[in-house]
């Protein structure tokens, strides 16, 4: 008869004596039995509609958390923002110079903020909003190529598809969100930064970005504006003459005057285009601005309309002369005939 | 850079082109109290001008110095500055000062 205890099978021999047995993974068959295995489709082709990161922050190629990247962020946003950009060289200013320097420039625009209210311009002050800072030559350069040369074709229909709405079929796909961020737009973006890879000479400003370098940001082209810091910051006497020292005597302060030497006009950027020293100040002297340009033109074609509807009037108020001469006229000889006639009978 | 033997420096250059980086550098190199030691001359030229940017300079000793920035590069300047400022210092120590 054989023994009614049977030996003890293989699996729980291996776990009795672990060290004897083969690495192996462990297989849960049970658990597989259990959850049905998502589908082929399901591994590798959807997503659910959930928004993997907030919408203001979405993911980005270069890491976000570096100073360097967000560097890049503001300064495109800079660019994109401010039409109107003097770039400055700055030669080893001093703390106070640059304080100094501020100050007399924030007056200068707020006394032209003064004058543009009294003449009535209902445009909003800019004075607040033009700020005088340094750059990095570099991180400018780059954000420079992004927003020059990187434009992505408009978004269609991404954002048509909200996540979070229960409408939206859960079949449906979330338009960017893989987590490699393919189909990104924005500054950072991997599609931003292979579009302007070999561009890196390419723009007409790119070798003014180097050394020590400044920006003067306008947030609108406001001529009146650019001619009163110009004749602050590089004064030059026919039509950016600097203030007399009984007008702002500040300016005429050692510091000021010793920072404003090593301050340095290169060029300007006008709505995308470059200019060099004698093209911003070109700018700077358009009289009145973009409105006083409007009334020039307005006022040239008014007096050519004026012209032209003289002329085309001459000759019909001419053959009113004429006929109303010829009326008044026979008027005369009809009262005189008139004045005839009663006599008769 | 030693500087102190400089009292005259006039750079000309177009900020444009690419080379005149080496002057920008120059005048980025200088103290900051340079203006009231020594003279400094900046002339800008015009976007379109393709003339190649120069530096010169007068030293304490009254030598001159025509520095062709574009081919010296900012190392190159700076050494042939050094080079001549050294003599003038040894020159200074020996006599006494």
């Amino acid at each position: 008869m054989p023994p009614r205890i049977h030996p003890p099978s293989r699996t729980i021999c291996s776990l009795r004596e672990p060290q004897r047995s083969t690495p192996r993974q462990r297989q849960y068959a049970t658990a597989t039995a259990i959850t049905p295995a998502a589908s082929y489709g399901q591994m590798t082709a959807s997503s659910p509609p959930i928004a993997r990161h907030p919408p203001t922050q979405p993911p980005s190629y270069k890491p976000p958390e570096f100073r360097k990247s967000q560097l890049l962020r503001q300064y495109a946003s800079l660019l994109k923002s401010t039409p109107l950009i003097l770039l400055f060289q700055h030669n080893n200013l001093k703390a106070n110079e640059w304080v100094g320097i501020r100050r007399e420039l924030s007056a200068a625009l707020q006394k032209v903020n003064a004058v543009r209210a009294a003449a009535g311009h209902t445009a909003e002050p800019l004075a607040d909003a033009i700020k005088m800072q340094i750059i990095q030559t570099g991180i400018f350069a780059a954000a420079l190529r992004v927003v020059e040369f990187y434009k992505p074709e408009s978004q269609s229909s991404s954002s048509s598809i909200d996540p979070t709405d229960p409408a939206t079929p859960s079949s449906a796909t979330v338009p960017v969100f893989s987590s490699s961020g393919d189909g990104l737009t924005h500054t950072l973006s991997r599609a931003a930064h292979e579009a302007v890879a070999d561009t890196r000479t390419a723009h007409a400003l790119a070798p003014l970005l180097s050394g020590p370098l400044c920006l003067l940001t306008f947030p609108s082209v406001s001529p009146q504006h650019m001619k009163a810091a110009l004749s602050i910051l590089s004064p030059s006497p026919p039509k950016f003459p600097a203030p007399t020292r009984r007008a702002n005597p500040g300016w005429h302060d050692a510091a000021i005057q010793s920072g404003l030497q090593k301050l340095l006009l290169l060029g300007a950027r006008v709505e995308g285009k470059v200019f060099d020293v004698d093209g911003a100040k070109w700018v700077g002297s358009i009289d009145g601005g973009l409105e006083g340009l409007r009334a020039q033109l307005v006022a040239m074609l008014t007096s050519v309309g004026g012209g032209v509807t003289n002329t085309l009037e001459s000759a019909g108020r001419s053959i009113y002369f004429t006929v109303e001469g010829r009326r008044t006229m026979l008027e005369d000889e009809q009262k005189e005939a008139s004045g005839e006639m009663p006599k008769k009978p | 850079m030693i500087t102190r033997f400089i009292t005259e420096v006039s750079a000309t250059f177009n900020p444009f082109l690419p080379r005149a980086k080496t002057a920008r550098l120059f005048l980025s190199f200088l103290p900051p109290n340079a203006r009231q030691t020594m003279k400094i001359d900046t002339k800008l030229l015009p976007k379109t001008s393709r003339e190649s940017s120069f530096i010169q300079l007068k030293f304490k000793d009254g030598k001159q110095m025509k520095l062709d920035a574009e081919k010296l590069g900012i190392k190159g300047v700076v050494e042939e500055v050094d080079r001549h400022s050294r003599i003038l210092s040894r020159q200074e120590e020996l006599n006494g000062n």
